[in-house]
């Protein structure tokens, strides 16, 4: 009997990250800024969402992609506001690129200035997948508690910014923002912290103003305005 | 659990190596899993067990190594072990440090026999 060891030393999710690579490239080049959102369940993605579309209504153009283990409840929430396709994993417990590409392709592919995907809520497994975004952004409410990042390290490791949300429940809750501050920063030293309330409005300004600042150096300054209408 | 998910990717990847080596029985698989790849080894190894009965017709081992997570500072270039997942470098304490070892799921190598092929015929 031939026994043979083939040596292969590969990343298992090396053609993903490639595709992912590719459709980033393609929707960047076309002008839209692609932000994957994460977070707990409830943490307030989709009251985010909200606020976000209200604000930029009538001066940026936005998409959402949905993820939900089986209902709609957050795409009919959001479809009054703005074009909305839901991705429903049927219990899988995050999203992946092929899903992302269909829902997409449901929305008629839009060339929108900002397209959100409101991943599944779960702070482990979403955090190995790239969906094509240019930005992740990981929420955190103050009900959480202030020492989830040092629990979910590559969540934290992996995100560019995390939102804190629900500061209206601060004085309330055992949540602070310098102990969840300095938790992520150990993990993410280059983290950008915004802190909002969807409720009353707070944070949603600067939280605007960040993605306008993201959108002019990953998309108008690496691409040139070439496909704004 | 998106264990199921890497496992069934990586089921997928040997199936395809092993077919176009010349094929054989694949005996064992050795994957080596980062401390920050997001992965819970046992779950790995779970569905590991599961998955690979339906793919392989004989059992198929799997070999999983976890490694520590390392990194370079990009100020100083200093390389380190990263300890309780605090990327800050240990020499200048300032740099953004880049993860160069610990954040993936590596398919290391596959063990096949080739007891089906007389040496040197093959048909
Ligand atoms: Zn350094």
């Amino acid at each position: 009997m031939n026994q043979r060891v083939l040596t292969i030393r590969r990343d298992i999710q090396a053609e993903q990250k490639a595709d992912a690579a590719a459709e980033r490239e393609r929707l960047g080049q076309r002008g839209t800024l692609v932000v994957n959102l994460l977070s707990s369940p409830g943490a307030g993605k989709t009251a985010l969402l909200e606020a976000t579309a209200r604000h930029f209504a009538g001066r940026r153009s936005m998409a959402v992609l949905v993820g939900d283990l089986e209902t709609d409840r957050d795409a009919q929430r959001l479809a009054p506001l703005v074009p909305v396709a839901q991705l429903t994993t049927g219990g899988a417990c995050h999203l992946e690129l092929p899903l992302v590409k269909r829902g997409l392709q449901a929305l008629g592919d839009p060339a929108v200035d900002f397209l959100f995907i409101e991943n599944v809520g779960n702070l482990v497994c979403p955090a190995s997948h790239d969906l094509a975004e240019h930005l992740r952004v990981v929420l955190i409410s103050t009900t959480e508690g202030d020492d989830k990042p040092g629990k979910y390290p590559k969540m934290f490791r992996t995100s560019q910014a995390m939102v804190v949300t629900k500061l209206d429940l601060l004085p309330h809750v055992p949540f602070t923002l310098e102990a969840v501050t300095a938790d992520a920063l150990k993990i993410q030293p280059e983290l950008e912290v915004l802190s909002t309330c969807a409720l009353d409005g707070r944070g949603i300004q600067e939280w605007c103003d960040f993605l306008e600042q993201q959108y002019q150096e990953k998309i108008e300054s690496v691409y040139e305005p070439a496909g704004n209408q | 659990m998106h264990e199921r998910s890497l496992v069934q990717t990586l089921l997928k990847q040997v199936q395809q190596i092993v077919a176009d080596d010349g094929g054989g029985r694949v005996k064992e698989i050795q994957v080596q899993v980062g401390d920050l790849s997001g992965v819970e080894p046992l779950l790995f190894e779970a569905a590991f067990a599961e998955l690979a009965a339906n793919v392989f017709s004989e059992e198929c081992g799997l070999l999983l190594e976890v490694v520590p997570v390392k990194a370079e500072c990009s100020l100083c270039g200093q390389r380190f072990e990263v300890q309780n997942y605090e990327f800050l470098c240990p020499v200048c304490g300032r740099g953004p440090v880049d993860v160069t070892q610990g954040d993936q799921v590596k398919l290391m190598s596959i063990t096949v026999d080739s007891e089906d092929m007389v040496e040197g015929v093959k048909s």
